[in-house]
């Protein structure tokens, strides 16, 4: 029973720990503005890692987030800078780019039935590549745009807001497809995939299909963080969000998502995701240099798996 | 040899004692002071339902779990491996249902996998050979060369493998965990030929089977467990199986195969000139309303192809399927539209999604009409689960718990509850009552009768490799035969004997 | 696997197509790679276009071939070693590190590819490449440390945040800035242990937490002077500094220059940049390269010089040709 608790609380439990660490060492972490700073900078993989979530439940991976938020914050950089298109076309623009990116490595997985370590691995480049190419390797300035208070502290009459308007993008998405996860049918499904094809394929649920969403989800949710990238930055980089797909799946995987597939949770991830935030912030805060934070960061990841292990032993 | 000297001299010294060994988990207690031993040159059945704590004791035995209380000894010297390595090391092997072999590795590989003898790290390949050739030649079967990968051989083969490597370090006590379940008839022929072998060079053998007529036919003694105690052991030839089921199940078992008067109605499925890539060719049959069609078959028959073929599981060739109005090849999601629902043969790798909950499960066919707007609502589903949960008596504490915490037998049901729950018409069963214990098989029959004889009354279509099931299920019996099928017949015209026959051909 | 490593040998094939082509076709002139540490910062670009300009004068070809990100080293090394492979006439490179790509060079000039080492340096090499040209990376740091300890009329607190461990050019630049600031005896030195990392998102994450911790309740700051060493780490800085309705409010000092970066001197967010000369370092690696080959003696050290660009400077002719140099001019062509 308590495994049982460890498994739906565990990561808000390692959350709550890393915290409560970092306030007893620095007060100022609890502050509003730090609060605001953190979620904000927790925005970009967040969004992502909703969308890796979908994947890697469905059993899969997508080794190309980290280009496809590239290619996305270039494309909004270029629609609004050289075809001067408004902010919501240019944003509606990059979030379409990385649904197709996503499309393409969903139909090379399941028509040509390659594995998705190896299509991602290369649409990775291939992705990057088209950043690179579109906008000549060099970053797109942009300057100030309704796009870039997305992801900006809120001024003081906007107040009432509680949060910028990206971070409640964030937590508005999460809690849609955390509830498609669980209400409907195409959740069951994506679960179903992942835990094991072939009992969904005798279920007569359509396979192909589910892994074809899941792949275009999480090249629109890329998009979409391409989108605040860009919004963060204001700037279209194409060198921006170099690796950043390690730090999506490791959000995945502190918020308990299983790279065999079958598990995941949306929730989960967003407080992977804000757990290395805190870690990164309270360690800056704190005054202590870069390898101190990788290190926390990598054990942090190793003690999910762990538990992840050690509850998997005990319910077997 | 000098072993068997001593042996002869120790007619009556126990090779392995295991005393009162008692293990819990949390609040269930899986062993209650067992108290279990086996001679040298005995073949020793181990029986009961599956909960009754023979996989606990073996694992105890092989020292995967670690006994709360009890003692263990191995050729009268104190045992208590640590791992399961450890146990192989000092004598005991395992040989478990799912093969646990390296299928990339060559047979002499596998054999002497994780012992390769070696120098500095580098592999003395001579000595593997000649060690793995002096372990298989024991079984004198043609497919097993020392070079031949392991994904190349028939799963029979694969056993004799997984044998070999514990005969490889020396084992003098061999656990076989259901050996015969995924074989046919002449695989099983050639096991017990080389189990006698074995017995008579004086090995001691465990025997672990659901299957009471190759308890009788192999084993010397037989060890009854019941809810993690034992409750007697016998000699084989002084028990009846129906004294054994009776120590099994603590109760007696009067008739396992019901049978309520059956209307045979309406044709449901019509399959004509089916044939698949290689097998099935050109299969035909009808299969009415309110009727148990049984397929007999040796393995390799075809017989799952056609099930599959039938299902849209596997590529169609020619031949035309008809379920009421829906005509011509489909994908599953088509069948299960048109009311026909399948079981697989194979639980763990196809049947059920292992780290999924019971409802989602049994619900998976069919997620509709659990909420508003098409939503699913886990509560819903948990209510439909519930009714399949008491009306299949499985036991488990709650819809949500995973499936694979469950035993075989009631994974197995939420299995066939999954076609209930669709409420579909034809009913495709392969092997439905694989690897289960007496208690649960006798449910599924129950209920393959109670699906076929209740008005409105359904049609099975169900592929079985255990002749009294089949004969006692069945009101029509076809046998396959080299991806031919044959008439269906009714079942009073046959016998487990003409059913052989036909099957192998003659 | 066997897919990826198939698909990495057609690739591979491609390019020695490509490379064998151009070979082919002009193989009478002279062929010079460029090896810069990244592709994408205005900074290559600069010392691309320098270089092409310098090869159109001189008639030889370039091959421009750079990394993906300016921290793997492991790449540079793989570039290095394929111009050997590919026999190029000389090497003109920027190192990634000055001690991992100490070998890769030695085995190119072991072969008889002479090597020209550009921005930053290579650690007890001088007996092997040919010449250094660089901007004096320290007395650049040192003229950042010495402005903003005027600007700030040598009292107050500033904050150092390092680009990324194990670059050499920007060790350079800490350590000079850390030398000059250590004259005002009046100023203290907060916090210089923050690494802004290889992407500007990173650092403007490391800036905006910077300013966390050293804002107190009631919104003031504990520092009065900023040092970002190259030109991301200073993005991402104005960028924290906008965010937080903090440009123009500290002293602010960075390095290199960027469209953004002009942007922010001209609206006074940024109050001065270090800017070196990548044009003249491109220009002069190619043709001091040219003249090695040709047999004439080079200087084993060459100084590209920095300026200090501030608001009022910014304006003069000289300034304008370092800070927006016509990069279209060279590269559109090529």
């Amino acid at each position: 029973m308590n495994w049982k608790i460890l498994n739906k609380f565990g990561p808000f439990l390692a959350l709550l720990f890393v915290y409560v660490f970092f306030a007893l060492l620095d007060a100022k972490i609890t502050t509003f503005t730090a609060l605001e700073t953190m979620l904000l900078q927790t925005v970009i993989v967040g969004i992502s890692a909703i969308g890796m979530t979908l994947v890697i439940i469905a059993g899969g991976i997508d080794l190309a987030a980290g280009s496809i938020i590239a290619l996305g914050s270039v494309v909004v950089a270029l629609l609004l800078e050289s075809f001067q298109f408004s902010p919501l076309v240019a944003a509606l623009g990059g979030i379409g780019a990385g649904a197709l990116c996503g499309i393409f490595n969903g139909l090379l997985i399941t028509r040509l039935r390659l594995v998705p370590f190896i299509v991602t691995l290369g649409s990775l480049l291939i992705v990057r590549g088209v950043a690179k190419g579109l906008s000549g390797s060099i970053p797109i300035n942009v300057g100030h745009t309704p796009l870039s208070n997305l992801l900006a502290a809120l001024p003081a009459d906007q107040k009432w807001q509680l949060l910028p308007s990206g971070a409640w993008l964030m937590i508005i998405l999460a809690a849609l497809i955390a509830g498609m996860l669980r209400y409907t049918k195409l959740g069951r499904h994506i679960f179903a995939v992942g835990s094991n094809e072939q009992t969904a394929r005798l279920c007569g649920v359509a396979v192909e299909r589910v892994k074809l969403f899941v792949y275009t989800a999480a090249g629109a949710f890329s998009g979409i963080s391409g989108l605040m990238l860009m919004s963060y930055q204001e700037q279209g980089d194409p060198t921006g969000a170099i690796g950043l797909e390690l730090d999506v799946i490791a959000a995945v995987v502190i918020g308990g998502g299983s790279l065999n597939g079958g598990e995941g949770s949306i929730l989960g991830s967003i407080i992977g995701a804000v757990i290395m935030t805190v870690i990164r912030t309270g360690c800056q805060l704190n005054g202590w240099p870069p390898w101190v934070t990788q290190i926390v960061t990598g054990l942090v990841i190793v003690l999910a798996v762990l538990v992840d292990q050690l509850r998997h032993r005990q319910t077997a | 040899m000098a072993e068997r000297e001593l042996n002869q001299s120790a007619e009556t010294t126990p090779r392995l004692e295991m005393h009162n060994i008692s293990k819990r988990f949390g609040a269930t207690i899986a062993l209650d002071g067992v108290t279990f031993s086996v001679l040298p040159g005995e073949v020793h059945a181990l029986v009961g339902e599956n909960g009754a704590g023979k996989s606990t004791l073996m694992k105890i035995l092989s020292g995967a779990h670690q006994p709360d209380e009890g003692s263990m000894r191995l050729e009268g010297e104190a045992y208590h491996p640590r791992h399961p390595l450890d146990a192989r090391l000092t004598g005991v092997g395992m040989i478990y249902q799912e093969l646990s072999l390296a299928l990339h590795l060559t047979v002499e590989e596998n054999i002497l996998l994780g012992m390769e003898p070696a120098k500095w790290g580098w592999v003395n390949r001579q000595e593997v050979r000649q060690r793995a050739s002096d372990a298989i030649q024991r079984f004198n079967h043609p497919e097993i060369q020392p070079q031949t990968p392991v994904r190349e051989l028939s799963v029979s083969a694969r056993q004799l493998v997984e044998i070999g490597r514990s005969l490889a370090v020396g084992c003098q006590v061999l656990v076989l965990d259901e050996p015969t379940s995924s074989l046919s008839r002449e695989d099983i022929r050639r096991l017990f030929e080389i189990v006698r072998d074995l017995k008579a060079q004086g090995l001691s053998i465990i025997y672990i089977s659901h299957f009471l007529e190759e308890v009788q036919e192999i084993a010397d003694r037989v060890t009854v467990l019941r809810d993690g105690k034992t409750i007697d052991t016998r000699n084989v030839s002084d028990v009846s199986p129906d004294e054994i089921v009776r120590m099994m199940v603590g109760r007696e078992m009067k008739d396992l195969y019901p049978r309520s008067p059956r209307q045979q109605g309406d044709v449901l499925l019509t399959v004509n000139q089916l044939s698949g890539p290689e097998k099935p060719e050109s299969a035909s049959f009808d299969l009415h309303r309110g009727e148990v069609l049984g397929i007999f078959g040796l393995v390799g028959a075809g017989r799952t192809e056609l099930l599959r073929t039938i299902f849209g599981l596997d590529e169609l060739k020619s031949g035309e399927i008809k379920i009421g109005a829906f005509v011509g090849p489909g994908v599953p999601v088509e069948h299960w539209q048109a009311g026909m629902g399948m079981l697989s043969e194979d639980r763990k790798e196809e049947g059920l999604a292992l780290n999924l909950s019971i409802a989602d499960n049994v619900t998976l066919s069919r997620l509709r009409d659990f909420g508003p707007a098409r939503l699913v609502m886990p509560q819903q589903q948990n209510n439909a689960t519930n009714q399949w949960i008491e009306r299949l008596n499985i036991r488990c504490r709650e819809p949500q718990q995973l499936i694979n915490e469950l035993s075989g037998g009631n994974q197995q049901k939420a299995a066939l509850a999954r076609l209930l729950q669709h409420d579909v018409d034809i009913l495709l069963l392969d092997e439905p009552t694989r690897g289960i214990d007496v208690a649960a098989k006798a449910l599924i029959y129950q209920v393959i009768d109670d699906i076929a004889s209740k008005q409105p009354a359904k049609a099975v279509l169900m592929i079985s490799s255990y002749l009294p099931e089949l004969l006692g299920v069945c009101d029509r019996i076809a046998v396959m035969h080299r991806g031919q099928l044959g008439e269906a017949l009714p079942t009073a015209s046959w016998d487990e004997h003409k059913l052989m026959l036909e099957a192998t051909g003659q | 696997m066997r897919i990826f490593s198939l698909l990495l040998i057609a690739v591979f094939f491609l390019f020695a197509g490509f490379s064998c082509s151009k070979d082919n076709g002009e193989s009478d002139k002279l062929t010079i790679s460029v090896i810069p540490k990244g592709t994408t910062q205005e900074f290559w670009k600069s010392i691309h276009a320098g270089a092409v300009k310098a090869s159109q004068e001189l008639d030889v070809n370039i091959l421009w071939v750079g990394p993906e990100k300016e921290d793997d080293r492991q790449q540079q090394i793989t570039l290095i070693n394929n111009q050997i492979i590919g026999q190029v006439d000389g090497i003109v490179l920027a190192p990634l590190d000055d001690m991992a790509i100490r070998r890769p060079v030695k085995s190119a000039v072991d072969k008889n590819i002479p090597v020209v080492i550009v921005d930053s340096g290579l650690k007890d090499s001088e007996d092997v490449y040919t010449s250094f040209i660089a901007t004096d990376n320290f007395e650049g740091g040192k003229i950042a440390g010495r402005q903003l300890g005027e600007m700030l009329e040598g009292n107050g607190k500033v904050i150092l945040l390092r680009y990324n461990e194990g670059s050499a050019s920007t060790d350079k630049r800490e350590a000079g800035f850390m030398e000059a600031i250590a004259e005002f005896s009046g100023i203290e030195v907060v916090s210089d242990e923050q690494y802004a990392g290889v992407t500007k998102a990173t650092a403007q994450q490391a800036s905006e937490n910077l300013i966390l911790r050293f804002r107190d309740e009631q919104g003031t700051l504990g520092f009065d002077g900023i040092f970002c060493p190259n030109e991301s780490s200073t993005y991402g800085m104005l960028q924290a500094l906008q965010r937080n309705r903090l440009e123009g409010q500290v002293k602010f000092v960075g390095f290199d220059a960027s469209p953004a970066l002009i942007e922010g001197l001209e609206k006074g967010e940024i109050h001065g940049l270090v800017v070196q000369n990548p044009f003249n370092m491109g220009y002069l690696g190619v043709k001091t390269m040219v003249a090695h080959l040709n047999g004439q003696p080079v200087e084993k050290r060459i100084d590209t010089g920095v300026h200090f660009i501030t608001q009022e400077n910014m304006t003069q002719p000289d300034m304008q040709e370092l800070i927006k140099p016509d990069l279209d001019k060279w590269l559109k062509e090529n």
